[in-house]
Parts: structure tokens; C-alpha cells; sequence
């Protein structure tokens, strides 16, 4: 699957390809608005993140070209202005998620397969993992063909954990993930932790294995 | 005390000091002049007398007839002397006037008189202005003399105060008025008076240049704040990148995940500065109909899950209710007004929030504060919880400002209450 990345900050391009490529994403990138012209019409991409502000331009510019083209591209806009109004712009031009720096990667990732199941298998809104499956439209899940009951937190730690297989998501990410801007309030170890309890107890009663990994001191990897 | 009534003190009193001065003076000068005036005529009527008396030479009995004329005259006198020296004399004597029945004072004119061959003692008097009178009328005059000068000084004064002083005061109330953050400038009228235009071109001028440093500082935090999200971005993918790496020790995890924590604190505080900023620059300008107890009730939901996790008992009351405001505003507002109770609520205590009349009140009990009055100040933090970025009540305290809502907080029965009126 194929993902451009379009951002000047140099330092952050190359951690985000990095996280990505891990998840055999093949990543391309632009640093200017030009570059990104040129490879935007070359080319057809899965997915492409897209930074407001520019050295050359306005990434809202390429984003409106984009769409008048009737590109199918998937569009996540990447910006350090979290302001409403680019936020409404952005969608309403066709955008489809909307990311405010700084963000955590295994986010970025989530909002990547996110974008990209919904724009390449349409009709199909199902993940698997080994012998878990997850229904993303009745947000329903399913071990060995049985119903696995979760709450609406432990279902969204699942997906973002499936997202994210084989990675170490921190506490914090998964956090922000799950509580947004009230992940402040949260001591996260008790509030994560019991999250995390209650998905393994619940999968491995439905007679999946338990995939959950901690690693001690920062987080969990989901891994078969 | 006013300018004017200064100056018009000073005046009044040199006014009166002079007008009683001048009762003794004018009272001993009109007496000077009516004692020389009347001298005058006194030693006039004493040498027509005696001019008289020389052409009476028809008189054989000189004696007897000058006895008589003694005697009938009121203010002729004339009685045969043994003195022989030639003089004159004036006195002011008090005698009973037998017309007005009274005490009176009389100016009187003693000559030694040689009426044919002999010498006379001629006493020619005549009636004075009564010194009490005198006193009185001059009095009276300086009386009302006072009561005009003292009237006229006031009705010019107050006058004067409303015409003359009106642009300073127009001024005054103007500066009053004046609030730096409202990102206006001050105006000024001109005056035709010297002093109040350059009274008003100094005032303009030094609100213009404070307005532009606070307009610049204002965009200096909004552009830092946002300057500072793309290291911020940069240092929290590096953590995450570096994570991955399957030779980290424990303790080199351990620090990774306090670096993230601290990672997120920097940005939770520079997502706050940009808010506040924010708010200041007035980027929540549109207005809409809020229902208060729709979004009460999401912000209660949003953190039902780490209150039960704290073990916190909410209670709520949420009665039906709307505003016109602006709904971001009102979402930060109680929300921080929220995650304020709940993290300053310790483990199995108790968060009662309430909506009712406009009014939003959540109330959480803990021990009472040190310092009370400096709650809503920013950076303002019980040391305990470091979690915080201290700035969530400044950002209510901003939200409350710009909106003109009342804020309010108390501490009673061992709760903290916090409540807001909303308006209109």
C-alpha cells in the first residue's frame, strides 16, 4: 500500500516513513508543495498525509486540485495550527481525517488503515487477526466464530492494538487514543490497566490466545 | 477636593480679608472727611456770625442782647469770657438732643471772640452722623458686598467647571473606560483648549504604543505556541520510533515512557497557551443557541469512566437550560471547570454538578486551599499533582472575562465550589 508524505520538516518525515514502512507501508515523500504536485498527478496513492503549511504553499491548494481531478486518493491533513477552521475546511474540501501535531505514531497508523480500509475494500469492513475478527460497521467482534462481548473502550483498544500489531504502543498513546484531551485526568497505569485486563480476560474466555504483550514500563505490543 | 474649588478658596478668602479690612478703614475715612467738611462750615458760620454782630450797631444793650440770643440760639452760644487770648478750637462732644431725644455727637467750634471792645467765648455746634448708623450702613454694605462676591465667585465656578473642564473630564471618563485587551484605540476629540489637546495626544499616543506591544505579545505567544507543535511532533515520533527497538533494557523503557509523559505535559501546556491566546485574539467570535444541559451531560459522559476508575461519586442535577454564546467556549469552560474537580478530588471522594437557571456549579470536596484568592491565576498549581498544566482555571477565568459571566468559587461544608452565570 502506498503512502506520500507530504511535510518539510525533514526529521519528522523520516520517523513517520519509518513507523510506516514497519508496516509494510511503501512511503514516498515530499518537502515542498511542488514536489507534491508533480508526484500527486504522476502517481495514485492509498493514502496521502498532508501538512498545511508549506514552504512553497498551502497544502489546502493541493488538496482542492486533488479533488477537482476526481482523485480518489485517501487525505489526512497533518497540521501544527489546530484551529477549527482548517479542521472545517479541510473536510469540507474532501479531506478525510484530520490530524493535529504532535501526535503519537501508533495514531497516525490507526487513522491510516482506517482511511485506507474504507477508501480500498469497500463493502468489506471486516479485520482479521489470526482468529479474531472484527466487524467495523456492527463494531461487533468475533473469536473462533464466537461473540466476544466488549465495551465500547475495550472494542476501540482492540482495533487500535490490530492497527498497531507488532508494535509497542505506549500507555500514553493508547490514552490519548481512547480518552481524547481528558487522557490528562487519567492515572494511566490503573486506567489502561484495567482496560487491558478486561480485553485479555474476555478474548481468551472466547478461546482466542492472548496476543497482548506487556512490555514492561511502557506499554503493550499486540503480536501473534 | 476639585481644581477649581481650590483656587476658589483661595479667592473667597482674599476677598473676605479684604472686604473686612476695609469696614475699619472706610468707616475712619468717611469720618475724616465728614469731621473736616463740617469743621469747615462750623469756622464758616463762626465768621459770619461775627460779621453779623458787626453790623448790629444799632444795639445799645450789646450785653443783654447777646445773653438773649444764648439763650434762644440751639447751636450758637455766646458768653462773656475773662480770657483775652484769641483762639480756636474743635471737639466732637456728645450732648442730649432734645428734638430726637437722644444721645448725639456734636461737633463743636470754641473761639475767644472781642465783640466790641470785649471778649466772648463763641460756641457754634452742629449735629454728626451717628457712628453706630455709620457703622451699620457700611456693615451693610460689605455684607451684601460678601454675599455677591461669594454668589458670583461660585455661580462662575460651577459654570466654569462644566464648560471649561468638560473635555477633561470627557477625557477622564474615556481613560476609565479604556481596557487594553479590548483591542481598541483610543480616541481623542479636539478641544481648542492647548493644554487638554496635549493632554489627549500624550494619552492617545501612550495607549496607542501600549496597544501595539500587547497586540504584538499577544501574537508572539500564538505564533511560539505554534512554532513549538512541530519540535514537539518531532521529539514524540522519535519516542515512539525508538520504542520499537527490541535491545532496550528496563530501565532504558522506563525512561522512554517518562520522557513520552513529559513529552505530552509540553504539549497539553502549549495546547493550553494557544487556547488562551486564542481566546484573547477573539477566534471564538460566532454565537449560537447552547443547550447547557446537552453539553453538560457529553462532558459528564466523557469522563464518567475515569471518575469511576478514581472511584469518585458524581451527583448531578441538570436542569434544562440555553445561552447564545459561543459552543467551543462553553465546552472548554466546563470541561476544565470538570477535569479541575476530578483531579483535584482524591480517591472515593464526591463531585456534585449542577445546572440550573444559566447557572453551572460543580462543587468537590477536598481540604480547604491556602490561598484562595489566587485560584484562577495562571501556573497556579497545588504542588501535589504535577499532572496538571495550570492553566485550566485561567482559561475559564479568560472564557468568564471575555463573555462578562460571573465567576465565582467558595469553599463550605468541606466542598469547593466553582460556578459560573451564564448570560444571556
Amino acid at each position: 500500500m502506498k503512502i506520500l508524505i507530504i511535510e518539510d520538516e525533514k526529521e519528522l518525515v523520516k520517523s513517520m516513513a519509518q513507523y510506516l514502512r514497519q508496516e509494510s507501508y511503501v512511503c514516498e515523500i515530499a518537502y515542498t508543495a511542488h514536489e507534491a504536485n508533480e508526484k500527486v498527478f504522476l502517481f495514485e496513492y492509498d493514502c496521502i498525509l498532508l501538512d498545511i503549511n508549506l514552504p512553497d504553499g498551502n497544502g489546502l491548494k493541493i488538496l482542492e486540485k486533488l479533488k477537482d481531478n476526481n482523485k480518489t486518493d485517501g487525505v489526512i491533513i497533518i497540521t501544527a495550527k489546530n484551529s477549527l477552521d482548517d479542521k472545517v475546511r479541510g473536510l469540507n474540501l474532501g479531506a478525510d481525517d484530520y490530524l493535529a501535531k504532535p501526535f503519537f505514531l501508533p495514531e497516525l497508523v490507526a487513522r491510516v488503515s482506517a482511511v485506507i480500509r474504507r477508501k480500498r475494500f469497500d463493502g468489506n469492513t471486516k479485520i482479521t487477526f489470526q482468529e479474531i475478527t472484527v466487524d467495523l460497521l456492527g463494531k461487533t467482534v468475533h473469536a473462533h466464530d464466537q461473540a466476544v462481548d466488549l465495551t465500547r473502550k475495550e472494542y476501540d483498544l482492540l482495533v487500535f492494538l490490530i492497527a498497531n500489531k507488532n508494535r509497542v504502543v505506549s500507555k500514553n498513546a493508547i490514552a490519548e487514543h481512547l480518552s481524547g484531551d481528558d487522557a490528562e485526568l487519567l492515572d494511566k497505569f490503573d486506567f489502561i490497566y484495567t482496560h487491558i485486563k478486561n480485553l485479555k480476560k474476555k478474548l481468551s474466555e472466547a478461546g482466542a490466545i492472548d496476543y497482548i504483550q506487556t512490555v514492561y514500563g511502557l506499554g503493550y505490543k499486540f503480536t501473534a | 477636593m476639585r481644581l477649581l474649588q481650590v483656587s476658589l478658596r483661595s479667592l473667597l478668602l482674599y476677598s473676605l480679608v479684604l472686604v473686612i479690612i476695609s469696614i475699619p478703614v472706610s468707616l475712619y475715612s468717611i469720618r475724616e472727611i465728614l469731621n473736616e467738611e463740617v469743621d469747615e462750615s462750623l469756622t464758616l458760620n463762626s465768621q459770619q456770625f461775627l460779621e453779623h454782630l458787626k453790623n448790629f450797631e444799632y444795639l445799645d444793650d450789646l450785653e443783654t442782647d447777646l445773653h438773649v440770643l444764648d439763650q434762644l440760639s440751639y447751636n450758637i452760644h455766646i458768653k462773656p469770657t475773662a480770657a483775652t487770648i484769641q483762639k480756636n478750637s474743635f471737639e466732637t462732644v456728645i450732648q442730649y438732643d432734645s428734638i430726637e431725644h437722644e444721645e448725639r455727637p456734636f461737633r463743636q467750634l470754641s473761639s475767644n471772640v472781642i465783640v466790641k471792645g470785649k471778649p466772648y467765648l463763641l460756641t457754634i455746634s452742629m449735629s454728626l452722623v451717628d457712628n453706630d448708623d455709620l457703622i451699620t450702613a457700611i456693615g451693610i454694605v460689605q455684607i451684601i458686598l460678601i454675599v455677591l462676591l461669594t454668589g458670583g465667585l461660585l455661580f462662575i465656578n460651577r459654570s466654569l467647571s462644566k464648560k471649561l473642564w468638560t473635555p477633561f473630564y470627557k477625557t477622564i471618563s474615556r481613560l476609565k473606560a479604556y481596557e487594553l485587551d479590548k483591542n481598541e484605540a483610543f480616541e481623542v476629540e479636539k478641544t481648542n483648549i492647548i493644554e487638554f489637546d496635549d493632554l489627549n495626544t500624550a494619552i492617545g499616543n501612550l495607549t496607542e504604543r501600549n496597544r501595539k506591544v500587547f497586540l504584538h505579545q499577544k501574537e508572539f505567544i500564538e505564533n511560539a505556541s505554534h512554532e513549538l507543535q512541530t519540535p514537539l511532533a518531532i521529539f514524540q515520533s522519535k519516542l515512539d520510533v525508538l520504542m520499537q527497538s527490541s535491545a532496550l533494557s528496563e530501565s532504558s523503557a522506563e525512561t522512554i515512557a517518562e520522557l513520552e509523559a513529559t513529552a505530552q505535559r509540553m504539549s497539553r501546556l502549549n495546547k493550553n497557551l494557544l487556547l488562551l491566546s486564542k481566546i484573547d485574539n477573539e477566534q471564538f467570535i460566532e454565537k449560537e443557541d447552547v443547550d447547557l444541559q446537552a453539553t453538560t451531560l457529553d462532558v459528564i459522559a466523557k469522563i464518567r469512566d475515569i471518575a469511576d476508575t478514581n472511584q469518585l461519586s458524581m451527583i448531578n442535577s441538570i436542569e434544562a437550560g440555553r445561552t447564545l454564546a459561543n459552543k467551543t467556549l462553553i465546552e472548554v469552560l466546563i470541561t476544565n471547570l470538570l477535569h479541575n474537580a476530578v483531579r483535584h478530588t482524591s480517591v472515593g471522594g464526591s463531585i456534585h454538578v449542577m445546572v440550573k437557571d444559566k447557572t453551572f456549579e460543580v462543587a468537590n470536596s477536598g481540604k480547604p486551599l491556602s490561598d484562595p484568592e489566587r485560584i484562577f491565576e495562571r501556573f497556579r498549581k497545588d504542588s501535589a499533582n504535577s499532572e496538571s498544566t495550570g492553566l485550566g482555571l485561567a482559561i475559564v477565568k479568560k472564557i468568564c472575562d471575555l463573555c462578562s459571566y460571573e465567576q465565582h468559587y467558595e469553599y463550605k461544608a468541606d466542598l469547593h465550589v466553582f460556578s459560573v452565570k451564564f448570560w444571556p
